[in-house]
């Protein structure tokens, strides 16, 4: 292996680089671009979702109860209605999540004593709304419930007896349960993926098609220096990259970073070398850009995004789609990232994560020199 | 004209289909990925690892774990002993909940006394935290209701008979059992569809400039707008193809219904994919490299995957990101495909989503269009 | 020919693609400082045979041995040892000249400290001088072609391969181009080139011709036109012209008729006594014959003649 071959393949890489300036600024732009998008865009935080009513008796009990569902912030009571075909409108068209039913006897029956049903008719579409709302809804009305019981039973001159358990829930590493805190170290291994494996897999096959290959393999350079002549500027590239998202995660969207910068490296470097080789095996594989994009697609940036754990949560899914996980380098970088970043797990505790990610960066990187030949057919 | 037209696609469909990469990276991946994330996005939850330490030991104290154990949605895998035991597992990320009762907790509840349950929620995966805790609090509170009843009864048992109650009857629509998978299946079909067309189209023509056989067919008598038909048309068919293979592994696969009608899904795919190749057009007017359309594209793609409703509600986001959902249109194609598959719409509901569609296709094609022109001078 | 002499070393040479066989056996062997011709229709294997000679296909059977190292076994160090310019223009399009120049010194091992003078030199050689800035995509084609050429011998290989480097360039260009050739012939450079222009094939030592895989003829220029036609070569303007080359193909005693230009061009046995009965055969078919003289075979003659007599062999056979 000779340093001067390997450092004019990796100038004129570099040069090539800087030569594109929309690829550039793109790949420089997009970390913060993704970190806000995620940040901001996504929440997990479900309220006030809009909500349809058809108080049928529309009396003071009801409208009491009504209130308390306004006055929670998951709800949004948008429109009063008095007809059943205008609520199935409401939720056909997706102007409505939720549809509350309050029969027309409703206060005639909490007097005369016994239960009486509410009903609610839910979007379920969605089923993680729906289910939030069913909760929260199931909630209010607990309440009101228990309220009027209290009341009733004060009346008929008995002891008030407070309600006998109370939940005290903590939730830890991430008090306030907001969104961007496990959101947006995520997106580090959505960058990374874009970064090394995305750009990368043109790299080998744009030179075959440009035709610019043949010249390259005519010369001495080893099939080593090629590789390494072309991923080192995406390394760096990848690295900053990844730096800008990490500075902007903690200082502008305040991020708890409780563990250290060591660890944070060194996982961050071995995910993006299994990456960097991925992609080039992709390229030489590929052999035409077209191909080497949705291969890489495929292969990398869809699984970083939905199957690394970043988003859905791994243990509920099908077991056979937790296996494939297994074989994702992102499920390991997307865990340790949120015991880093969130739990500030020492880098001795993370060898769970670290390791199979070490072993991922070596065998992709056999597989990439191995793959490539100095041949034309 | 339109010899010229039918020798370009001639052209196009050969170039696409002797090649046995492409062949496969046309077809083979969009399954494969459909499958997997049919199977990943969910955000149900059940069988979460929960650990309890009783440290009362009454029968009260086993009552309400039994609840918790029997309960699909948590999977008691310990009952400790020592608090320590409890923070260990949380910490080692083992167990995402952890339930402690203090001793003393059945004494509380026969004084009727407020006795408190002490949850503990691993929220570095903040969904599922959530909702866990959702959860834990419903069983919680049935305990408690049952308890007091049960209590009541035994005081005054003709109270029981007539005290007031108000219970929520949730009626979840369209997804009776509330099923992630409906709601995340659609969703997947848009959003490949979306990656798929954007992609292919804006490679197609970028390929051609650099591959350098664009002059060449620019100084045939092709006019500008036969060379944008003749570079369309296959990859619309194609992609109609994908959306088609894609949706019958929906809808045979995962047996996601579709109970609206297939005429109305195929004019808001037509319509959908009118958009997408508009939009692959314009990136690739924009674009002198592969490589450029590939990071343009993914600019768009992730935005656009993002704020539309695919996973996270759109009036979850700040007002001014509702507002620019309304030029996605992925955010009303996803209405399209949910609405004809799992609420049985048809254009009567739908008629808006479609126009929008329409408009902004048809924007988006004359925009690329025009570029093109001013691109060839 | 001795080892010490020889720069490339050919034997029974084989590339097979599936079914079709594009290189068949073919030997030859070149001396150092020569300029070598490869000369053959498109398709030919021309192309072919000099990438295996580069180490860029693996040969189906057979050897070849290039400045001493086996192109099979010792690939590497036969790159170290070569120039080679593809037929494809294959540098950096979207580099500077100066950085395509870089690129290959850094690639082909050139010592830091000569690397600023040799490429200065190729510079110069390639008529590039203040142009180092320039974006090599926007370079006119014959500058391309020189600058392919400086970046192939910025390490002064003793062995330069070049597949057809004037396709596609001006003729004055084409002219500067071999003058460059000729200079690093002179300087102990064996040039190998393959080319289907004519009169670049005059310019060569020794030619080789090729067709259809097959090594056809090896020699001279001079020694081609002399030795390779078996007959005498007439030249006959006539008229109708479609008329009489269609006649002559099936006449007695002719060898071959071709189209040149206004003329054409008949291969006859003898043509003191061949040259009257042609007139007479032909003014019998109606053609008016407006001139007829012996010529002396071109290269471009031979090479019609030896791809259409195999032809001939072939079908006789």
């Amino acid at each position: 292996m000779r340093w001067g071959r390997l450092k004019a393949m990796a100038g004129k890489e570099i040069i090539q680089i800087i030569r594109d300036p929309r690829s550039l600024g793109i790949v420089l732009l997009m970390p913060v671009v993704l970190v806000l998008l995620f940040g901001y865009g996504v929440s997990l935080d479900l309220k006030h979702l809009p909500v349809y009513v058809y108080d049928r008796e529309a009396s003071q009990q009801s409208q009491a109860l009504l209130k308390r569902f306004q006055s929670n912030q998951y709800f949004d009571i948008v429109r009063a209605v008095n007809n059943y075909p205008d609520l199935v409108k409401a939720l056909d068209s997706g102007k409505a999540k939720m549809a509350l039913v309050i029969p027309y006897d409703f206060s005639e029956r909490l007097r005369a004593g016994g239960a009486v049903s509410v009903q609610a008719l839910v979007d379920a579409s969605d089923d993680n709304t729906a289910n939030v709302l069913i909760g929260y809804a199931q909630a209010v009305v607990q309440g009101y419930s228990n309220d009027i019981q209290l009341e009733w039973i004060q009346r008929r001159g008995q002891q008030v007896q407070p309600p006998p358990l109370s939940v005290e829930t903590r939730t830890w590493y991430n008090e306030n349960l907001e969104s961007s805190a496990f959101i947006v170290p995520g997106v580090l291994a959505v960058v990374m993926s874009v970064i090394g494996a995305f750009l990368t897999s043109l790299t080998i096959a744009r030179e075959w098609e440009r035709g610019t290959m043949e010249q390259l393999i005519s010369t001495p350079v080893s099939a080593l220096e090629i590789m390494l002549g072309k991923l080192t500027p995406y390394f760096i590239v990848g690295m900053f990259d990844a730096g800008v998202c990490v500075v902007l995660a903690i200082f502008w969207f305040q991020v708890p970073f409780r563990g250290t910068v060591l660890a944070l490296l060194v996982s961050s470097a071995l995910f993006l070398i299994a990456l960097l080789c991925l992609g080039y095996f992709i390229s030489v594989v590929a052999k035409n850009q077209l191909a080497a994009s949705q291969i890489a697609l495929v292969a990398t940036f869809l699984p970083a995004f939905l199957l690394s754990g970043f988003l859905f949560a791994i243990e509920q899914m099908p077991q056979f789609v937790q296996l494939v996980t297994r074989i994702l380098p992102a499920r390991y970088y997307v865990s340790s990232l949120k015991m880093i970043f969130l739990k500030g797990t020492p880098i001795g505790m993370l060898y769970g994560q670290l390791v199979p990610l070490a072993i991922f960066a070596v065998a992709l990187a056999l597989l990439a020199t191995r793959t490539f030949h100095k041949r034309l057919v | 004209m339109l010899s010229r037209l039918k020798q370009m696609l001639i052209k196009e469909f050969l170039q696409v289909f002797r090649d046995k990469r492409t062949r496969f990276v046309l077809f083979v991946p969009p399954i494969v990925q459909m499958l997997i994330f049919g199977y990943a996005a969910t955000f149900e939850i059940q069988h979460v690892p929960t650990a309890i330490l009783d440290l009362d030991h009454t029968q009260e104290s086993r009552e309400l774990i039994s609840r918790f154990s029997s309960s699909p949605y948590f999977q008691v895998g310990w009952q400790l002993t020592r608090p320590q035991e409890l923070v260990d597992l949380i910490d080692r990320g083992e167990a995402t909940v952890a339930l402690q009762i203090h001793p003393g907790f059945s004494e509380d509840l026969r004084k009727g006394q407020t006795a408190p349950l002490q949850v503990i929620v691993d929220a570095t995966n903040s969904n599922t935290a959530l909702i866990a805790a959702g959860y834990v609090n419903q069983i919680a509170q049935g305990f408690a209701q049952d308890y007091q009843t049960e209590r009541m009864g035994r005081i005054s048992p003709y109270l029981v008979d007539n005290i007031p109650s108000v219970e929520l009857q949730p009626r979840p629509w369209y997804n009776v059992n509330l099923k992630s998978r409906w709601f995340f299946v659609p969703g997947v079909i848009g959003s490949l569809t979306l990656v798929l067309v954007t992609t292919l189209t804006a490679f197609a023509v970028v390929r051609e400039r650099e591959i350098g056989t664009l002059e060449q067919i620019m100084v045939t008598p092709i006019r500008p707008f036969e060379f944008i038909l003749g570079k369309t048309v296959p990859f619309f068919l194609i992609g109609l193809l994908d959306v088609s293979l894609i949706a019958a592994v929906g809808t045979l696969w995962f047996r996601v219904p579709l109970r609206g009608s297939i005429a109305v899904l195929f004019a808001g795919t037509v319509l959908f994919m009118l958009c997408m190749l508009g939009a692959g057009l314009l990136i690739s007017t924009v674009s002198s490299t592969q490589q450029q359309a590939m990071v343009t594209a993914f600019f768009f793609i992730m935005p656009a995957i993002i704020f539309s409703g695919f996973g996270f509600p759109i009036s979850t986001m700040p007002q001014w990101l509702q507002y620019l959902t309304y030029f996605n249109p992925l955010r009303y194609f996803l209405i399209v495909l949910r609405g004809t598959y799992l609420k049985g719409t048809g254009f009567s509901i739908l008629w808006p989503e479609m126009i929008a569609m329409a408009a902004l296709g048809s924007f988006l094609l004359v925009l690329s269009v025009l570029r093109f022109h001013k691109a060839l001078d | 020919m001795n080892a010490a002499d020889r720069s490339v070393l050919i034997e029974n040479l084989v590339k097979r693609f599936g079914d079709f066989t594009a290189v068949d056996h073919i030997s030859l062997e070149t001396r150092k400082g020569e300029i070598f011709g490869f000369l053959g229709p498109n398709g030919a294997g021309k192309s072919t045979t000099i990438r295996m000679l580069c180490g860029l296909l693996r040969p189906s059977s057979g050897r070849a041995v290039v400045a001493g190292f086996d192109v099979a076994r010792e690939p590497e160090s036969v790159r170290q040892n070569i120039g080679y310019m593809s037929q494809k223009f294959s540098l950096y399009n979207d580099l500077k000249v100066i950085e395509n120049l870089r690129l290959f010194a850094g690639l082909y091992n050139v010592p830091r400290h000569v690397a600023a003078e040799r490429i200065a030199w190729a510079l110069e050689m390639a008529d590039l001088k203040g142009q180092e800035a320039m974006v090599t995509g926007t370079l006119p084609g014959g500058w391309k072609q020189r600058l392919a050429l400086g970046c192939a011998v910025l390490h002064r290989p003793p062995i330069l391969f070049l597949d057809e480097p004037t396709s596609g360039v001006d003729p004055i260009s084409r002219r500067q181009f071999w003058d460059l050739i000729h200079q690093m012939s002179a300087e102990g450079v064996t040039v190998f080139v393959t080319t289907h222009y004519m009169e670049e094939a005059e310019y060569c030592n020794r030619l080789a011709m090729i067709d259809r895989g097959k090594l056809v003829a090896l020699g001279t220029p001079t020694e081609l036109k002399q030795k390779s036609m078996k007959g005498h070569l007439l030249l006959i303007e006539c008229d109708p012209l479609g008329t009489a080359v269609e006649t002559l193909q099936n006449a007695p005693e002719v060898l071959d008729a071709a189209v040149f230009g206004n003329a054409l061009h008949v291969l006859v046995p003898n043509a003191a006594t061949g040259a009257e009965q042609l007139r007479a055969y032909l003014g019998s078919h109606s053609v008016q014959v407006s001139k007829m003289e012996p010529i002396r075979p071109s290269l471009e003659d031979v090479f019609v003649a030896l791809t259409s007599e195999r032809e001939n062999k072939k079908e006789a056979a």
